[in-house]
């Protein structure tokens, strides 16, 4: 007998991931992404509510390219882990749980989140 | 639980915010700050952060639980995030304290 | 239609590796009848089978990326090749398709999947009405295949500590049987961070299971009464 450990198949890459599984590995990442923003949702308020001086200076950084492009990733991250929540909510309550509603709802969360985030981008400025 | 409990207030919160900005946004300064230190606002968004910290805490620790393995490298992580979030909340509470 | 097939001798081969078959596929076709029609090329070529119409549970494999039952999944799935097989994820090799299904089984009778009873037992029939039996199907059908298991990421990262959507939809079987008379022990056999509380809701059991089970809501009732209990 080899004395080399049994191999294991599990490369990501060739293993196909439902849309469910999709919907539920980007909440996670959308989630991660979310907690280390928070320091900067504490620091922008912060800066906004030192003064008049400092709120013009929070509003004109918003209003950067880049900031505007940092701040749709981070609404995207939020609309879809809001979205997603949502639907876990209604999972815990036996809504959706089944087939092929629980697939339609994965897919509407996918769709509807960076929809939500332009929308939200738009509306906020 | 306390992760979908808090997760209900923080979803009623932020959409009660967000149409806030949307439709009302703050001028300036004033506007906002006025808006923030009257009681109840303050009362709600002091809740915002503290269920803020408490989802985020239980969702990363869930996150540490799944992946990390070794129990020292665990203990270091789940530490980090604990201080991570103690501080953000500390700093919060300075900021909304200022308010008053 | 191509055939690319994970071949693992531990005798013979260091890493796995891919081999490609060239296998004539006709209407009605299943992919048990490919690897057999392998085997009968290669003897060397093992994998598990048996009762070649889907409720023994021993011939689950991954194919394309998907947990499937080999006797019953049609070639006419796949319309044009190749078809890659490959064992179940997250499970050690002992050669080709064959993998070590013991955490699997380990986590199954962690569960005490048998009927427990307190009082003497009946003289005939522990009676049961219709509405009592029915709240078992979608759980009864479980033919310990493994491919919901073996597609749970949470159990591919902790399969020894998290149960894993088979045995969980199992206890869930007992719990919810009117015969059984262990709720309580079954439930504390079910506390900590680990055996119940990995499940995030993925639901890549659900879409995994050949007999259309569905873990993810038997886990729901679990819980549901997990914080029944706890109020």
């Amino acid at each position: 007998m080899p004395s080399h450990s049994r191999p294991v198949f599990l490369n990501l890459l060739q293993i196909r991931l439902p849309v469910a599984g999709i919907m539920s590995i980007a909440h996670r990442a959308a989630g991660v992404l979310l907690f280390l923003s928070i320091p900067f949702l504490a620091a922008l308020l912060s800066v906004a509510l030192s003064g008049q001086a400092g709120f013009l200076q929070a509003q004109t950084l918003l209003k950067q390219p880049i900031m505007q492009v940092i701040l749709f990733l981070l609404l995207w991250a939020l609309s879809h882990h809001f979205l997603a929540g949502i639907r876990y909510l209604l999972i815990d309550v036996h809504l959706g749980v089944q087939a092929p509603r629980y697939r339609q709802t994965a897919w509407a969360v996918l769709i509807l989140s960076p929809l939500l985030a332009l929308l939200l981008l738009w509306g906020l400025w | 639980m306390w992760q979908r409990a808090s997760a209900i207030y923080l979803a009623g919160f932020i959409v009660y915010v967000l149409a806030w900005l949307m439709f009302t946004p703050p001028g300036d300064h004033e506007v906002l700050k006025y808006w923030l230190a009257g009681l109840g606002m303050w009362l709600a968004t002091a809740l915002f952060f503290l269920a803020l910290l408490l989802h985020a805490w239980i969702g990363v620790r869930d996150v540490i639980l799944d992946y990390v393995k070794l129990p020292g490298l665990r203990l270091a992580a789940l530490a980090t995030v604990f201080a991570f979030l103690l501080t953000c909340g500390l700093w919060v509470a300075s900021i909304l304290m200022g308010l008053l | 239609m191509e055939f690319r097939i994970y071949r693992y001798n531990p005798d013979v081969d260091q890493e796995p590796h891919l081999q490609t078959f060239e296998v004539e596929t006709d209407r009605g076709m299943m992919l048990r009848d490919v690897l057999l029609e392998i085997k009968r090329r290669d003897e060397s070529f093992a994998f598990r089978h048996s009762c070649g119409e889907g409720v023994c549970g021993s011939d689950g494999v991954n194919v394309n990326g998907r947990n499937r039952l080999a006797c019953i999944t049609p070639v006419s799935d796949y319309r044009k090749g190749p078809v890659v097989i490959r064992p179940f994820p997250g499970r050690p090799v002992i050669r080709d398709l064959v993998v070590d299904m013991s955490d699997f089984y380990r986590q199954y009778h962690a569960v005490d999947p048998w009927l427990k009873r307190k009082d003497p037992v009946p003289e005939q029939e522990s009676l049961q009405t219709p509405e009592e039996r029915a709240r078992l199907d979608g759980l009864w059908e479980c033919i310990l295949c493994g491919c919901c298991s073996t597609s749970c990421p949470s159990f591919w990262w902790n399969p020894d500590k998290f149960l894993g959507p088979q045995a969980l939809l199992s206890s869930w079987r007992f719990l919810a049987d009117s015969r059984d008379q262990a709720e309580e022990q079954r439930l504390d056999d079910l506390d900590g961070p680990y055996k119940v509380f990995r499940c995030h809701t993925i639901m890549n059991c659900v879409d995994a299971c050949p007999k259309h089970l569905n873990p993810t809501q038997a886990i729901g009732h679990i819980r549901n009464l997990m914080l029944k209990k706890s109020v």
